[in-house]
C-alpha cells in the first residue's frame, strides 16, 4: 500500500495554522505576539490558496496570483500595525494589550 | 496533480506545527520571533513542495527576511521599558499538545518508512511549468486582475501618505 499526499492533507495543515493563529492573537498577551498570530493566520490561507491553485486550478494558476497579493498586503498590514503600536507604546509604555482597549 | 513524498510532507508539517505552537508558548518575545520565521520559512519550503517556487521565494524573502527584521527593531524599541506581563501559558496545554504532536510525528514518519515509494522524489513528479505559472503571474497582474493590482497599488500609496500624515500630526503633539 503507498500512501499518497492528497489536497486534503495540504488544507488540513493550513486550517492548523489558521486555528493556531486564531488562538494565539486571542490568547496573547503581547502585542507583538498578536500580530505574528495574525501572520501565521495569513500563511495558513495563502498555503490553502496556493493547494489549490495547484490542485483545482488547471493551467490558470489564480491561487498563486492570490497568494502574491495577499503576501503584499499581509506585510504592509504589518508593518502599518507596528507603527501604530509603536506610537501607542510611547504613550502607554506597555506591550499588554489590555492596556490597549482604548485604540 | 503533484505527488509528493509522505516523508517530506510530513516532516516539513509536523516542524511547521510544532514551531507555531513554540511561537504562541514561548516565554520570551525574541524566541518567538525566532519560532515564527522558522514557520515562515517552512511554509515557504511547503509552496516550493507545491510547485509554485515564486510564491515560496516571495514568501521567504517577505516574511522570512523583512518582516522579522521590522519585529525584531520593534521589539529593540521596547525592551527594558515593558512591564512584567503575566504568563497566560499552561503547562498542561503545552504538554498535551506536545506530547500530541510526538505521537502524530513518530505515527506519521514510521507509516511512511514503511509505505516507502519505490523512487525518492523530494519534491513531486509532475512539477508546474516554470513559463507557464511565470505567464499565468503576468496575465493574472495585468488582464484578469488588473483593477484589483491597480487598487492595492492606490491603497498603498494612500498608506504611506498616511504613515507620514500620522507621524507628523505625532511629532506636531
Amino acid at each position: 500500500m503507498e500512501t499518497e499526499i492528497t489536497i486534503y492533507h495540504y488544507l488540513f495543515i493550513g486550517l492548523i495554522l489558521f486555528l493556531m493563529g486564531l488562538l494565539g492573537s486571542v490568547i496573547a498577551k503581547n502585542v507583538i505576539k498578536v500580530l505574528i498570530s495574525i501572520e501565521i493566520m495569513l500563511t495558513g490561507i495563502n498555503l490553502n490558496f496556493v493547494t489549490f491553485g495547484t490542485f483545482c486550478g488547471g493551467n490558470n494558476f489564480d491561487g498563486y496570483v492570490f497568494t502574491l497579493f495577499y503576501t503584499g498586503i499581509g506585510a504592509v498590514e504589518f508593518g502599518i500595525a507596528l507603527f501604530i503600536f509603536y506610537l501607542m507604546f510611547q504613550k502607554k509604555e506597555s506591550e499588554n494589550i489590555e492596556r490597549y482597549s482604548d485604540l | 496533480m503533484i505527488s509528493t513524498n509522505p516523508i517530506v510532507f510530513y516532516s516539513v508539517s509536523s516542524l511547521i506545527i510544532f514551531f507555531t505552537l513554540f511561537t504562541l508558548f514561548a516565554k520570551k518575545i525574541i524566541n518567538s520571533l525566532l519560532a515564527s520565521v522558522l514557520v515562515f520559512f517552512l511554509a515557504a519550503v511547503m509552496f516550493y513542495i507545491l510547485g509554485s517556487e515564486y510564491n515560496a521565494i516571495i514568501q521567504a524573502i517577505i516574511y522570512g527576511l523583512a518582516v522579522p527584521i521590522v519585529i525584531g527593531l520593534s521589539i529593540m524599541f521596547t525592551t527594558g521599558k515593558t512591564e512584567n506581563i503575566k504568563s497566560y501559558k499552561n503547562a498542561l496545554i503545552i504538554m498535551t499538545f506536545g506530547f500530541a504532536f510526538l505521537l502524530f510525528f513518530i505515527d506519521s514518519v514510521i507509516f511512511s518508512i514503511i509505505n516507502l515509494p519505490d523512487t525518492f522524489n523530494i519534491t513531486g513528479i509532475n512539477q508546474a511549468n516554470a513559463f507557464n505559472v511565470l505567464s499565468a503571474f503576468a496575465k493574472g497582474i495585468f488582464i484578469n486582475y488588473v483593477l484589483g493590482f491597480e487598487l492595492i497599488s492606490l491603497m498603498l500609496t494612500i498608506v504611506i501618505a498616511g504613515i507620514v500624515l500620522i507621524k507628523n500630526k505625532k511629532s506636531s503633539i
